[in-house]
């Protein structure tokens, strides 16, 4: 996977929208994986009680999401530099969540480029805001 | 319940090894029904294991600190990846509550994470994590 060069990204260029859906199977594996097993990811009965529509993904493991779309666009995930975003809705088990970006700013000297990133689920509802991410772009081409 | 006497609060989780088979776990988790993308690099978010998790463990044993993890929702999240981890690194990982609030009848606490590898002296993950407490079910 080539990374995109500095010179050849431009403001206004999107990634490749990366969506997938979060099975609860995969909500459980994410718990395991990552020893996360607060139960309003695991337990419906919980989730109702504490006021959500059932179970929901983890934020993490959507970001995680998100970092993939960023990485298939950058060339790999070790060239995103930062991420920040809110958890704005949850998002239920089994919704398919699409991660998409676009580029806000490119610095040539330091070879990172600025994106808007969001994440939104297949009921419409923005998961995430506020999302912004730096990927360190290739200094060649 | 956190309130604002617990800001400067320090939890150190030292000696945090990357894993290599934890982290392909966390990668597969990730990637659901599909194909790990990245394979051999570690997946960013697997700061949440080696930087924000132990650190977290800490803070919710903190029994002066009282966190009720009933309900206890992610808010906000940001890192910075100075540098990638690799498989086998061994970083020490370290956090500070640096804000505590109280809105809307729930608690916002904040807490700021580091990881550093002293191999080399290099930061790989620094990140702020904005938590809502909110109240037990009824």
């Amino acid at each position: 996977m080539t990374a995109p060069g500095v010179s050849a990204v431009k403001a206004g260029d999107t990634i490749e929208p990366l969506s997938r859906t979060v099975t609860q199977e995969q909500i459980n594996a994410y718990a395991d994986a990552s020893g996360d097993h607060n139960p309003i990811h695991l337990d419906a009965d919980f989730a109702t009680a504490v006021g959500l529509p059932g179970t929901i993904a983890h934020g993490m493991l959507t970001l995680g999401i998100l970092t993939q779309a960023l990485g298939r666009w950058a060339g790999g995930t070790d060239r995103v530099a930062s991420l920040e975003v809110r958890f704005s809705k949850p998002l239920r088990a089994g919704d398919t969540v699409t991660c998409t970006g676009s580029v806000v700013a490119v610095d040539e000297e330091a070879g990172l480029a600025t994106l808007e990133v969001d994440a939104t689920s297949s009921s419409g509802e923005r998961v995430m805001t506020n999302g912004r991410a730096t990927v360190r772009l290739s200094q060649q081409g | 319940m956190p309130d604002r006497s617990h800001i400067g609060r320090r939890y150190e989780a030292p000696g945090q090894v990357i894993d290599p088979e934890r982290a392909r776990q966390f990668a597969a988790a990730i990637s659901g029904a599909d194909t790990d993308p990245f394979p051999g690099q570690v997946p960013p978010t697997y700061a949440a294991v080696y930087c924000v998790g132990p650190s977290f463990a800490q803070l919710f044993g903190d029994e002066e600190v009282g966190v009720n993890l009933a309900g206890l929702i992610h808010g906000e999240q940001s890192f910075e990846w100075p540098a990638p981890v690799r498989e086998g690194d061994v970083v020490d990982s370290s956090a500070e509550i640096i804000d505590v609030e109280d809105k809307r009848g729930m608690t916002f606490l904040t807490l700021a994470v580091e990881a550093k590898r002293p191999a080399d002296s290099q930061v790989v993950c620094r990140g702020r994590a904005l938590m809502i407490i909110r109240g037990a079910p009824q």
